[in-house]
C-alpha cells in the first residue's frame, strides 16, 4: 500500500511537472482537443435531434387523411371504418375540426392576426394514420387508395419531409465526422508532439531510470497521463462549447420563425449526457493514443 | 557472475568493436578492462547491460543469457547491476539525496525502505553532510560519489564503472578507487574500464587488455602495460 502510494505520488508529482514545462504547447493541444470533440458531441446531438424529428413521423403517423369542411358524419364513419379493417393499417386517430384549430392556435400562438381569419368550421377534420408497414412505397400506395374517396379533401404523407430532413442531416454528419476526424488527427498529432518534446527535455532522467532499471511502463506512465490529462481537458472544454452551442442553436429555432422547421428537432437530456460523455471520451482517448504512440516511439531498451 | 563465450559485435555491418570475445568473471572479483580508445572496453560494459545485443556469442550476466532475455526482463536484469560513468550522470535539478533516492524510487521501491536506505549509503561514500546539495555545488569527487552511492543503494550483485577516475585529480581518483575497493570487498563484482595506469598498478587486480576489440591479455594481480 505503501508502495502504491508512493508510486501515485510520484506519477502525479510527474505529470503535473512536465505541464507546467510546456504551457503554451499544452494550450494549443487542450484547444485542438477541444474543438475537435465539440465536433464530435454536435455531430452526436444533430444525430440524435433527427432521429427525434423523424421519429414523429416514422413511430407514429406516417400520412395524413384530410376531409371536406363540410363531410357529413356517416361519411366519417364510413371512412374510420374502412381504415381500421384495413389489413396494412395498425391504427388510426381522428383529428376533429375544433383540434385541428387547437393544433393551429399552437403554430400561430405569435400570429394572432393570422389566427383570427381562420374559423373552426374552416378546417379539415382528419384521420392520422399509422401503417402496419413504415415503407414509402406502401404509404404512397395506401395515400392514393385514400385520395379518391369521397369527402376526403386532400392526403399528405410524411414522406416529401422525412426524406429532406434525413439528407439534410446526413450531409451535415457527414461533414461534421469528416472534421472531426481530421481535427482528432491534428490533435493527437500535437499531443505526441508534446509528448516527444517533454520526454527530450527529459532524456538524462530517462537515461537515468533505464539505467537504473526502471521497466519501460514505469518510464511511459508519466507520459501517457500527460497525454490522458491533455484530451480530458480537451473532452471537457469542447463537451461545455458544445452544450452552450446546442443551447444557443435551441434557443435560435425557438425564435426565428425561419427556422421554426426545425422547433421539433430538440436533444432529450439524456441524449445530451451520452453526448457529453461520448465528447469527454473521445478526447481522453486522443491523448492517450497521441501519448501512448509517442511514449512508445521515444523509448526503447 | 559474467561469461562472454565467443563474443563478437560489429556496428553497421562493418566496425568490429568486440572480435572474439570470451572472458569468465567470477563473482567477487575486481576486473580492470584496458586498452586505448576504440579498443571495445565501452561496448563490452554496453553488451553487459543489454543495452547493445550480441552480434555473435553468448552473453550470461547474473544467472541470465542475454542472447534470450526478453525486453521486458531488461529492466529487472539492470537492478543486479549498478553503472557509474566519466560523467557521473546525475540530475542538475534534484538534490544530493533525491539523487539517490530517485534510483529505487522509479524502481518501485516502498518510501520507508528510500528513507532508510538513501542515508546510510550516503554514510558509506562520505556525503551524508551534503545530502541537500545539488550537484553542481559539489567537487568532482563528491560528484562521482554520489554517482556511486546511486548505482550501490540498490545492492546489486555488479558494479560497471566506465572511465570513473577520468575526469578527477589524481588524488580525487585514488579517494574513488578506495570506495570501489570496499564495495567490492562486500562481495560486489566490480568491472572498471580506465585508462588510468597509476590506479590499475597501483592496485595489482586482475587486467584483462584489449586492442582491436580482442582480448590480448589477461592476467590475475596485473599491471596497465
Amino acid at each position: 500500500m505503501a508502495g502504491f502510494l508512493g508510486r501515485a505520488g510520484y506519477f502525479s508529482r510527474e505529470t503535473w511537472l512536465n505541464i507546467r514545462r510546456n504551457l503554451t504547447l499544452t494550450v494549443a493541444a487542450i484547444l485542438t482537443v477541444a474543438v475537435g470533440v465539440m465536433l464530435v458531441g454536435l455531430g452526436l446531438m444533430a444525430r440524435y435531434a433527427s432521429a427525434n424529428a423523424l421519429g414523429r413521423w416514422q413511430g407514429g403517423v406516417q400520412f395524413e387523411i384530410f376531409l371536406e369542411p363540410d363531410v357529413a358524419g356517416g361519411q366519417i364513419d364510413a371512412l374510420g371504418e374502412e381504415l381500421r379493417n384495413h389489413p396494412d393499417i395498425e391504427r388510426i386517430q381522428f383529428v376533429t375540426q375544433d383540434q385541428a384549430f387547437g393544433l393551429l392556435e399552437e403554430m400561430l400562438v405569435d400570429e394572432p392576426e393570422l389566427l383570427a381569419e381562420v374559423s373552426v368550421e374552416s378546417l379539415p377534420p382528419s384521420y392520422r394514420v399509422v401503417p402496419r408497414i413504415a415503407e414509402g412505397e406502401i404509404i404512397e400506395s395506401l395515400a392514393a387508395q385514400f385520395r379518391q374517396r369521397p369527402g376526403v379533401y386532400s392526403v399528405e404523407t410524411g414522406r416529401q419531409q422525412v426524406d429532406a430532413i434525413r439528407e439534410w442531416f446526413n450531409s451535415f454528419r457527414w461533414i461534421v465526422l469528416l472534421m472531426s476526424i481530421v481535427l482528432a488527427a491534428a490533435s493527437a498529432l500535437l499531443i505526441f508532439n508534446m509528448i516527444r518534446v517533454a520526454m527530450f527535455a527529459r532524456r538524462r532522467e530517462i537515461e537515468v531510470m533505464k539505467l537504473v532499471g526502471a521497466t519501460n511502463s514505469f518510464i511511459r506512465l508519466p507520459f501517457i497521463l500527460e497525454g490522458m490529462l491533455h484530451g480530458l481537458a480537451g473532452g471537457v472544454v469542447g463537451a461545455v462549447a458544445a452544450g452552450a452551442l446546442r443551447s444557443h442553436v435551441e434557443e435560435l429555432f425557438g425564435r426565428s420563425e425561419i427556422l421554426a422547421f426545425f422547433r421539433s428537432f430538440t436533444v432529450t437530456s439524456g441524449q445530451f449526457t451520452t453526448a457529453t460523455i461520448a465528447t469527454v471520451l473521445m478526447g481522453v482517448i486522443v491523448g492517450a493514443l497521441g501519448s501512448a504512440f509517442a511514449a512508445g516511439r521515444f523509448l526503447d531498451v | 557472475m559474467i561469461r562472454l563465450d565467443n563474443v563478437t559485435k560489429i556496428y553497421k555491418g562493418e566496425t568490429r568493436a568486440v572480435d572474439g570475445v570470451t572472458v569468465n568473471i567470477e563473482k567477487g572479483e575486481f576486473v580492470f578492462l584496458v586498452g586505448e580508445s576504440g579498443s571495445g572496453k565501452s561496448t563490452m560494459l554496453r553488451l553487459l547491460t543489454a543495452e547493445e545485443p550480441a552480434t555473435e556469442g553468448d552473453v550470461h550476466v547474473a544467472g541470465k543469457d542475454l542472447s534470450r532475455i526478453s525486453n521486458w526482463r531488461v529492466p529487472y536484469l539492470r537492478r543486479n547491476i549498478g553503472s557509474v560513468f566519466q560523467d557521473f550522470k546525475l540530475l542538475p535539478q534534484k538534490t544530493v539525496y533525491e539523487n539517490v533516492a530517485f534510483a529505487l524510487e522509479v524502481i518501485g521501491r516502498p518510501r520507508n525502505i528510500i528513507s532508510t536506505q538513501v542515508p546510510a549509503i550516503l554514510e558509506l561514500v562520505g556525503l551524508s553532510h551534503k545530502q541537500q546539495s545539488f550537484p553542481d555545488e559539489l567537487s568532482g569527487g563528491e560528484q562521482q560519489r554520489v554517482s556511486i552511492a546511486r548505482a550501490f543503494v540498490n545492492r546489486p550483485l555488479i558494479l560497471l564503472a566506465d572511465e570513473p577516475t577520468g575526469n578527477l585529480d589524481p588524488n580525487t581518483a585514488q579517494e574513488i578507487m578506495r570506495l570501489l575497493d570496499r564495495i567490492n570487498r562486500t562481495g560486489t563484482t566490480v568491472v572498471m574500464a580506465t585508462h588510468d595506469q597509476t590506479i590499475v598498478d597501483q592496485m595489482r587486480r586482475r587486467v584483462i587488455a584489449l586492442r582491436a576489440g580482442q582480448v590480448v591479455r589477461d592476467e590475475q594481480q596485473g599491471v596497465y602495460a
